[in-house]
């Protein structure tokens, strides 16, 4: 099973944005496209429904490989095994949730402002809801809380944080610049005619966003190169070095230089110098 | 003693299964360790790929397996030759999981069928460079053994084109593949179901190499273990010796004690509904 901490994406339902598409259907479409944490939110079924689409989730996120959150109720969670909870303020504590999940499980919470995400990482949430940034129909009756809580929670929030509330392609940049690391999308997704699409778009985002913040960013200025097929630029003087401006020196990687293999051990003794054509190669599934 | 993997030894390796398993295309991580799992395999196939820049994210697939021992068998799909065979190969090599390698060299687009003079060519180099060598090969005799010769540690003849499903398209020559080869036969491509891997091991294949069939069957897990016993129950099939084919049937009871006299064989010229005058 995943843990939170490797979650990027997450999505969570809402059947009303889609009329005449199933529930299952749009997930599974979702998660192909990169989600890998779904939320059954559905505030009108009743509990015996709520629980029939719960299983029928668990078995989808079950057979891709995703965790699945319940909103709002921890028995339906437990009676359909799902990975954890999601709760809002006016829900149970997490502590109350805790009890009843066990410490396994995945307790996450709705915060709208610093003090609550503070308090939720100490009453021991594994994650929050960091929210909403825009304005949304999902939520219409709470007030967007900006971009500056965002920026607060990536400084104060040791615990994963997803950004919520009117995320979609066209604003993702402008959450991920104001420090996200993890997105959370419902009408975005959902509520798209592609949901797949949708999500592969966000999660590119993410992925991007990653690559290039200030750590992973090669250098412009220094030795022209061709890695993996692409021209580039690098200041790096070693092969790690090189390594690390693509984030790849702590990775199962392998690479060659002009054609030969450069073992691991070699990385930092090898020069990269111009027009090297450099190779970092892994394995990947195949027959 | 269990006769279904009994003395398969590759690369001085002794196999607990003859089942060889892909990684690619299952529905999702997930699903592939569970039908590997219930494949029982001990062989994992994987290829080489060059790592996407733009998504470091991407994690590759050895992060599933970290926690088995299992024998790592990375192909060199992708190349079209035997210089670019050799350098997948080192690749794969330097990544520390050990030193087998198949080579598979393709040079036709929608066959995929390998090249066998490249293919020969490759295994050639990389047995002298100290691979073990199962070459991925054209289902003819006398190719196999000069793969056999040319240091091959088995090979790995094909049924049909990769992932089509098509099956054993030349079960006498794959027969005479089997019944000639000094090294271990694994038969690679092509199958499409449990009974493909049991017509297999019948035909006297030491193991075969499955993916698609598993990972995109509606229940990989399922047909993972489907696979398993067909290779356990192709491979006791063979041990135990079929009967010949015969055009005429032999009755399984003695005929002394029967009840009624035997039936006498009717005139081919009156076809058996006209001489009962008519059921309906």
């Amino acid at each position: 099973m995943r843990n939170i901490r490797e979650c990027k994406l997450y999505v969570v339902s809402g059947e009303q944005y889609h009329p005449g598409r199933g529930l299952l259907e749009v997930m599974e479409a979702a998660i192909r496209g990169g989600a890998d944490i779904v939320q059954l939110r559905d505030k009108e079924a009743p509990k015996r429904e709520l629980l029939r689409k719960a299983e029928a989730l668990r078995e989808l996120t079950r057979r891709l490989g995703a965790l699945f959150i319940v909103n709002d109720h921890p028995d339906i969670a437990l009676a359909a095994e799902a990975d954890g909870v999601h709760l809002g303020q006016e829900d149970l504590p997490v502590e109350a949730a805790r009890r009843m999940l066990g410490p396994d499980r995945i307790v996450g919470v709705s915060t709208h402002a610093l003090p609550q995400a503070v308090a939720a990482e100490r009453a021991g949430a594994d994650y929050i809801g960091v929210g909403p940034v825009y304005p949304t129909g999902t939520k219409p009756e709470r007030a967007a809380v900006t971009l500056s809580y965002v920026s607060e929670a990536a400084r104060a929030v040791r615990i994963p944080f997803f950004a919520i509330g009117g995320i979609q392609p066209g604003n993702a940049e402008d959450v991920l610049a104001a420090g996200a690391r993890r997105l959370c999308a419902v009408s975005a997704i959902v509520g798209s005619p592609d949901p797949e699409e949708a999500a592969r778009r966000l999660r590119g985002y993410i992925e991007r966003w990653e690559f290039e913040s200030p750590s992973g960013m090669p250098a412009s200025g220094g030795v022209r190169l061709i890695v993996n097929g692409r021209e580039g630029v690098t200041n790096a003087g070693t092969l790690l070095e090189l390594a690390a401006e693509y984030r790849l020196a702590d990775r199962r990687v392998v690479a060659e230089r002009n054609g030969e293999v450069v073992p691991r051990a070699g990385w930092s003794e090898v020069p990269v110098r111009e027009d090297d054509r450099i190779e970092f190669v892994h394995f990947v599934g195949g027959g | 003693m269990d006769r279904s993997t009994n003395g398969l030894v590759i690369g001085g390796t002794t196999l607990r299964s003859r089942l060889f398993l892909g990684t690619g295309r299952y529905p999702s991580p997930v699903v592939m360790r569970q039908a590997l799992a219930a494949s029982g395999a001990h062989v994992v196939t994987f290829a080489i790929r060059r790592v996407n820049l733009d998504g470091v994210a991407e994690d590759t697939v050895l992060q599933h397996f970290s926690d088995r021992e299992l024998v790592y068998l990375p192909n060199t799909s992708g190349a079209a030759d035997a210089d670019e065979a050799v350098r997948i190969a080192r690749l794969a090599r330097a990544a520390g999981l050990g030193d087998w390698v198949k080579v598979e060299i393709s040079a036709h687009p929608r066959s995929l069928l390998p090249d066998p003079l490249e293919t020969l060519r490759a295994t050639e180099r990389l047995a002298a460079e100290g691979f073990v060598v199962l070459p991925y090969t054209s289902d003819d005799p006398m190719l196999c053994k000069r793969l056999e010769e040319a240091g091959a540690a088995a090979v790995m003849p094909g049924g049909s084109p990769i992932g089509t499903g098509l099956g054993i398209l030349n079960p006498y020559n794959l027969g005479w593949i089997a019944e000639e080869a000094r090294v271990p036969v694994i038969v690679d491509a092509g199958l499409g179901s449990a009974a493909d891997a049991a017509q297999a091991m019948e035909l006297g294949a030491d193991g075969i190499l499955v993916n698609t069939p598993v990972a995109r069957a509606r229940d990989p897990v399922a047909m993972a273990e489907a696979m398993r016993l067909a290779i356990e129950a192709g491979r006791l099939s063979r041990l135990a010796g079929r009967i010949p084919k015969k055009r005429y049937a032999t009755a399984s009871s003695e005929p002394e004690g029967r009840l009624f006299a035997a039936a006498e064989p009717r005139s081919g010229n009156a076809p058996a509904g006209a001489s009962r005058g008519g059921a309906r």
